[in-house]
């Protein structure tokens, strides 16, 4: 089949352009020119949809990677414990973070406002689960020498969905949704706005699972996509 | 609560804070390990990798520069050490037993398909593309990096890093064809 976008340097361009624009990523000026694109071009937005489908499962295989055991902790302390540490150069640290500061404040500024405002809806869950998480660190970390305590097996316990909101959606309503459904964000913005939403304990089945994102589904004026995470 | 920036950890660290060090190893261990296990296809080598990644970050946390985030740095490095462990145990090889594994253990895209699941085809495609194909989509799509970022935890050009996506993208589309769903493209 003849692909008239890649034989249209122009299109082309702009298509290449369309998985940074779904991933958010992408500068102020060439966000606009891939909207005026799209505006008029519905092989484009076609493909953009397979964009941000691929994107989607691409999150949920990664997602259903699990995490490191804590023997990667242990061997990295090990490791650090076995090696005599150099006088550190602090100086040039500090030196080397404003300059960092700067850059980072550059890339905030570059940052779409519902992006910015995803990661600051995000950022009161994310601040509680760090605060825990450093706490559990810090009593752990008395004495000489390393410990890494026994860290939270790999086993999920809890039940999750993965899942997006509509651009249109009020923040009265997403806290009545989770309200409703008697759900917490863990973890997000990801890719595209996703965030991993607890929806239950891991005594919930996959069908249950399954039955939950259904019905949130059913919700489209607030959640534009759902499905069951690991 | 004030949340301590990654750059801020990679100070401590630099004067030698193990706190510090674990506080940034829990913050980004996941992603690191799920970004190299894609690459390594090995739990085991996966989590030898972040801990190497880490301890290079602890060697050189004094010589960090602003050029690149945290996150970005960590990636880059991982990805050098996941592929030089590819090239080690010779990357077609590797993929070959993996491809085989995938036949016994899992449904392919077609199989996936007859159950009427179009995200499960998706997801078997995604774990069949070639190891170039899948560090650029997960970058891209999981990572959510930029054009730029890619260049850098790659090492390719800007325009490469997008025409290598599209033929993933491409790549993906054909092999979902294959498996007999047909999206339009390509």
């Amino acid at each position: 089949m003849n692909d008239s976008i890649a034989s249209d340097p122009k299109r082309r361009e702009l298509e290449e352009l369309l998985p940074f624009y779904a991933n958010g990523r992408i500068s102020d000026a060439d966000k606009r020119r891939v909207e005026a694109a799209l505006a008029g071009d519905a092989e484009l937005a076609a493909r953009l949809d397979l964009i941000r489908d691929d994107m989607a499962e691409t999150v949920l295989l990664n997602e259903s990677l699990g995490a490191p055991s804590h023997n990667a902790l242990d061997k990295l302390m090990a490791g650090i414990e076995a090696e005599p540490r150099q006088v550190p150069l602090l100086a040039r640290a500090q030196e080397g973070s404003r300059g960092f500061l700067g850059w980072l404040g550059g890339l905030l500024a570059a940052q779409s406002p519902r992006r910015l405002a995803y990661a600051s809806a995000a950022a009161i869950a994310l601040i509680a689960l760090q605060g825990v998480a450093i706490t559990g660190l810090a009593l752990r970390d008395g004495g000489p020498g390393f410990q890494t305590a026994s860290a939270p097996g790999t086993r999920p316990s809890e039940s999750y969905v993965l899942l997006s909101f509509s651009p249109e959606a009020r923040a009265g309503e997403i806290a009545s949704f989770f309200k409703r459904f008697d759900a917490s964000v863990v973890d997000g913005p990801r890719a595209n706005g996703f965030f991993k939403v607890r929806v239950g304990d891991a005594s919930l089945s996959s069908a249950q699972v399954d039955a939950i994102a259904a019905r949130m589904k059913g919700e489209s004026a607030i959640v534009s996509f759902v499905a069951p995470a690991p | 609560m004030h949340t301590e920036s990654d750059e801020d950890l990679v100070k401590r660290i630099a004067s030698g804070d193990r706190l510090a060090m674990k506080v940034l190893f829990s913050r980004h261990q996941v992603r690191v390990y799920r970004f190299v296990l894609r690459l390594v296809r090995d739990e085991t080598l996966a989590e030898d990798v972040i801990s190497d990644v880490f301890m290079d970050l602890w060697r050189q946390a004094d010589r960090f520069e602003a050029r690149a985030s945290v996150s970005t740095w960590l990636l880059a490095i991982a990805r050098n050490k996941a592929w030089s462990l590819l090239r080690k145990r010779r990357d077609a090889e590797l993929d070959e037993d993996y491809a085989e594994s995938l036949e016994d253990d899992a449904d392919g895209p077609e199989t996936v398909l007859q159950k009427q699941d179009k995200g499960l085809a998706i997801r078997a495609c995604l774990e069949r593309l070639s190891a170039d194909h899948r560090e650029v989509i997960d970058l891209v799509y999981y990572h959510e990096t930029s054009v730029e970022e890619v260049a850098r935890i790659v090492g390719i050009p800007e325009n490469t890093v997008k025409t290598r996506l599209f033929h993933a993208r491409k790549k993906l589309g054909e092999m979902l064809k294959a498996a007999g769903i047909d999206r339009g493209w390509p």
